[in-house]
């Protein structure tokens, strides 16, 4: 990642827009940064913290999202400045107490930054978050440039500090994603003290009051934000058609734009102060047009806005004919890009552009598939929960009463997929398969007789699962909590979490176990490494047959093997061509059709299988999973000692 | 002679036989491959196996099978009966040895067999049940004819010997002796009728195969149920079940008899048992069960018929004899038609309930109408 620290005022810098983002804080003068990682947001915590120390900006991965927006809350109570970035998913965590703020209001600059996923490319929604903004009463600040993303970001915890309320600043995949031309502005002298003046009230009742409150800085923010120079008109006086947009499509439309060469004829008002909305500006606009196309991602909240005012001007002028995703041609689900930009244009300016000819389409799938070899979404080679969903589906079937997992987000939401053997049947958020799984585990009243296995990650473990173990105790439910610890927060980066024993900068912290968690509750919890794989069948076994009542966790623990790829490969793995059996009846390619481990190949001329050595980490499960002993394993030093 | 056989995957095993509710847990398809195991009472798939063909569908007694087939190639034409397969010779016996009779069911003939196969070196293995009532019974291999009268005494569950079988010719075991159901005997002949020719060598090491005489077996899971509830926590010795009269199965615990209503009992009975044609165990070498005489259950309890069905079985006995191991008796007139009479009213009652669950009567599923046996006698 770039340095986001240099002090090269009025220069540029080739960013990505989450290090715009950083940037922009540091500009801001953030002093604390308190975030829980997950796409698209992860890199924007990344990028200060690797300044931090020097700046002397408290930086932290939090244990969840609501953790993460209170600690910068105190921060900003504290008269400092404060920063919090999640992804949408995060933001629900967070949502209780974003609500509560809020109607408490702030003191220092308070911005929660908010990644949108459209098409949901790495989440479990496409959620949009900002009719929050309009419903909580925050104002919205929503980039369309990498510039925008860093000045916006500055902006953002200047505005907070002036009306005492959190702003929102909602960027999006492709703008984290992608780097952009940035021109630093200065880095603040300033060298804020924390002090809480115990005067002053931050509480979220009597809420109607606050309300009224809240109402009234709203009111004030949209009196700063009605000149912004986030908000910029460009094209001609009376065009034919009225394009309206923010954030990342803001881009998507000027490449449209210029492909049609279309300046004479379209005009583009890109909106940055989302909510509250700059009014006159609009009405100007929307005075001189007939036409109105608005873009953004996902959902139609600015379409909607904007039909709002258009009805309440109807006296004053003609009503416009709005354009978008929900009046069409636009999709009202699924990310934008410039094709389908264009694509709306030909039809709204009967235009005629081949954005991409039909068979394009169907060449370029013809030529992927005959370059790159058919692949799902896998789990890595070797890594642990592959091996810990092979013992608990094998548990599970030995058990014989049509037992299920319920489980969550991680990489071990591959469980859902063929990879994971598709074995989890529930997935919604994180902690939800403690939480679902204890709820399955009080339906023995209505006769369930099914044994449930939840699954929860390390890192979501301390995230979310923890209200539900308690009420698993107290309440009693019949629950098989497996926790697949890999020790690290995997899937993002490994950030640290209250296992991992180290802070965001790897500094010692105190490790809070998950099995002391656990003993304290008066729980059964065992550790067992999923590598051993008769083992751990039998324990998922043993466990899931327990008759006491309550909840027993099994810990199936075993690092990372993206970090096993690093530190050295526990076995040199082969195959003796000469015993594999290959497609015959009694194998029938089982280590790499059934077990799936991408480290085993099939090699086609031989008609055996055949490890692939570049991938494989040496965890040795294939050879325990092969009943034809072709699978050899020899122990390297490497892993010699490691797991003392 | 009927010719319904063809060769399936596991995805039509699992419809036509477990999903269906035939599978017998006999475990032929079980320690082939990884692909199948056997969990508490059940034959179970861990992993999908998309073979066209293979032998867990080949060799399963609940796959289309040419009966008749199987009855040519491996009894002599002259011995067959239409109603109890193959006889050479039927018998009553026990064992001479008293400390036998005393652990086994009823005459200890399958105890004293199987030592003294062990004993003369034809076999070295004898793969025998172990466990029963509540326990899981599972098929065990044992080396040395000491060791057979551990395991005496009915189950009345049935071990999944087919997959102990599958088991033990991994081992170092060169002629192998299996005590078996009717269904797991009829595994063991698919299994000698060698349809896949390239792997199914292993067959060769089956020297002795002792079927039991079956009504039925029952399902652990109920059974286990029913035990907890009228036996309590209390061990239990033995199972019995005296002639049909009673209405009754004997329970033996360390505090006495413990009589269960047979009705109770036969609602445990394992599905698959309705669809089954065979209480003799018509395809092992020698079949045993319990005897009937006229001078009634506590004499007849010490007993057991016994039909020979082939040349091995033939040797064997008269091994016996010359060794004094058996004790024989004069079969009563009327012994063996009546055991006809048995088997002949288990086959129709088979058969309706296949044509029932089929809704054909030209469609038995796993049995061929036109069979020559089915022929004989009005269904």
């Amino acid at each position: 990642m770039a340095d986001i620290s240099k002090k090269t005022e009025g220069l540029a810098d080739l960013l990505l827009g989450s290090e715009a983002i950083g940037r922009g804080a540091l500009e801001g003068g953030v002093n604390v940064v308190a975030s829980y990682p997950g796409n698209p947001s992860t890199e924007i915590t990344e990028a200060i913290r690797q300044v931090a120390e020097k700046m002397n900006i408290y930086v932290e991965w939090s244990v969840n999202e609501k953790v993460a927006v209170e600690t910068a809350a105190a921060a900003s109570f504290a008269g400092l400045r404060g920063l919090s970035a999640m992804k949408q998913n995060g933001l629900n965590v967070a949502l209780d107490f974003v609500s509560g703020i809020s109607t408490s209001g702030s003191k220092g600059g308070l911005v929660l930054v908010v990644c949108d996923d459209p098409s949901g490319i790495t989440s479990t929604s496409e959620q949009d978050s900002r009719p929050l903004a309009r419903s909580l009463d925050f104002p919205l600040l929503e980039p369309g440039t990498f510039q925008e993303a860093k000045d916006m970001t500055r902006f953002g915890l200047e505005l907070s500090e002036k009306i005492g309320r959190m702003v929102l600043l909602r960027s999006a995949t492709r703008l984290q994603h992608a780097r952009g031309r940035t021109l630093l502005g200065a880095l603040p002298d300033e060298n804020r003290k924390a002090h809480f003046d115990t005067s002053k009230q931050y509480v979220a009742f009597p809420s109607l009051p606050r309300h009224v409150a809240a109402k009234e800085r709203m009111a004030e923010a949209k009196e700063i934000c009605k000149d912004s120079v986030f908000n910029v008109y460009e094209g001609p006086d009376e065009p034919e058609l009225l394009i309206v947009t923010c954030g990342s499509c803001y881009l998507y439309a000027l490449d449209a734009m210029n492909l049609l060469d279309l300046w004479d004829r379209v005009g583009i008002l890109k909106i940055g102060t989302v909510w509250p909305l700059p009014d006159d500006l609009i009405k100007t606009h929307m005075a001189k047009n007939s036409r109105i196309l608005v873009l953004e991602e996902v959902e139609p909240f600015l379409e909607g806005n904007l039909k709002e005012l258009a009805a309440e001007w109807a006296a004053e002028m003609p009503m416009p004919t709005f354009y978008g995703r929900r009046t069409g041609p636009l999709s009202d689900t699924g990310e934008l890009n410039p094709d389908i930009i264009i694509t709306a244009f030909m039809e709204i300016l009967d235009l005629t552009y081949e954005a991409r000819p039909p068979a394009y389409d169907q060449q370029a799938k013809a030529m992927v598939e005959k370059l790159v070899p058919p692949r799902s979404l896998a789990l890595c080679a070797g890594c642990p929960h592959r091996a810990s969903y092979w013992a608990i589906k094998n548990a599970e079937v030995l058990d014989t009463r049509d037992g299920f997992v319920t489980g969550d987000i991680g990489c071990y939401s591959f469980g859902l997929f063929p990879s994971g053997y598709s074995i989890m049947k529930t997935e919604q958020a994180m902690g939800s398969g403690p939480g679902v799984g204890y709820g399955f585990g009080k339906l023995g009243q209505f006769d369930m007789q099914q044994p449930v296995v939840a699954v929860v990650g390390d890192g979501t473990f301390y995230h979310g699962a923890l209200p539900a173990l308690v009420a698993a105790v107290n309440n009693r439910s019949n629950l098989t909590l497996v926790v697949l610890d890999n020790g690290a927060t995997a899937m993002t980066g490994f950030q640290p979490h209250p296992g991992t024993g180290t802070d965001a900068f790897g500094h010692p912290a105190e490790p809070v176990l998950i099995e002391d968690i656990c003993k304290s509750l008066g729980v059964r919890v065992e550790i067992v490494d999923p590598y051993d794989s008769v083992a751990a069948t039998q324990k998922v076994l043993e466990f899931m047959n327990d008759e006491q009542q309550g909840p027993r966790v099994l810990i199936m623990r075993q690092q990372c093997a993206l970090q096993m790829a690093r530190s050295g490969k526990l076995y040199e793995v082969w195959v003796d061509q000469e015993k594999c059996v290959g497609e015959d009846c009694g194998c029938n390619r089982f280590c790499s059709r059934a077990f799936k481990c991408p480290g085993i190949m099939w090699d086609a001329q031989a008609k055996k299988a055949r490890i692939d050595e570049a991938i494989c980490v040496g965890c040795g499960v294939c050879a325990q999973v092969c009943r034809h002993g072709a699978i050899l394993l020899k122990p390297l030093s490497a892993a010699q000692g490691k797991d003392s | 002679m009927g010719n319904k056989t063809y060769i399936r995957g596991q995805k039509e095993l699992r419809a036509e036989v477990q999903d269906a509710g035939l599978c017998t847990g006999c475990g032929a398809c079980v320690n082939l491959c990884p692909y199948y195991a056997t969990s508490r009472d059940k034959t179970v798939v861990l992993d999908v196996c998309d073979r066209a063909a293979g032998r867990c569908y080949a060799f399963c007694p609940r796959t289309p099978t040419d009966l008749e087939a199987i009855r040519q190639q491996l009894f002599e034409p002259q011995d067959l009966t239409p109603e109890l397969g193959a006889v050479k010779g039927f018998y009553l016996t026990r064992a001479t040895d008293a400390d036998i009779r005393s652990v086994a069911q009823h005459g200890g003939t399958v105890t004293a067999l199987m030592s003294l196969a062990l004993a003369e070196g034809i076999i070295d293995t004898a793969l025998l049940a172990e466990g029963g009532g509540s326990d899981l019974p599972s098929g065990v291999a044992v080396r040395h004819a000491s060791e057979v009268a551990k395991l005496a005494k009915s189950k009345f569950i049935a071990a999944p010997m087919v997959e102990a079988f599958n088991k033990a010719v991994l081992s170092d075991a060169q002629k192998i002796g299996v005590v078996a159901t009717p269904c797991q005997t009829l595994a063991l002949a698919k299994m000698k009728m060698k349809p896949f020719p390239q792997n199914d060598s292993q067959i060769d090491k089956l020297h002795l195969t002792i079927g039991l005489f079956c009504g039925w077996v029952l399902s652990w899971r109920s059974f286990k149920e029913l035990l907890d509830e009228k036996v309590h926590q209390q061990a239990v010795v033995g199972l019995d079940i005296p002639p049909s009269k009673y209405k009754t199965m004997q329970v033996e615990t360390a505090d006495g008899l413990i009589e269960i209503p047979l009705n109770e009992v036969e609602a445990c009975v394992r599905e698959a048992c309705k669809f089954c044609t065979d209480v003799t165990a018509e395809f092992s070498d020698i079949s045993v069960g319990s005897a009937r005489l006229p001078d009634g259950w506590e004499v007849a309890k010490g007993w057991n018929q016994v039909i020979v069905r082939t040349a091995a079985g033939e040797a064997l006995m008269q091994l016996a004899k010359d060794r004094r191991v058996l004790e024989f008796r004069e079969v009563p007139e009327g012994n063996l038609e009546k055991l006809k009479r048995a088997s002949v009213k288990k086959k129709k009652t088979a058969l309706d309930n296949l044509a029932c669950k089929s809704g054909d009567r030209d469609d038995l599923l796993y049995l061929d109408c036109r069979d020559p046996v089915f022929q004989t006698f009005d269904w």
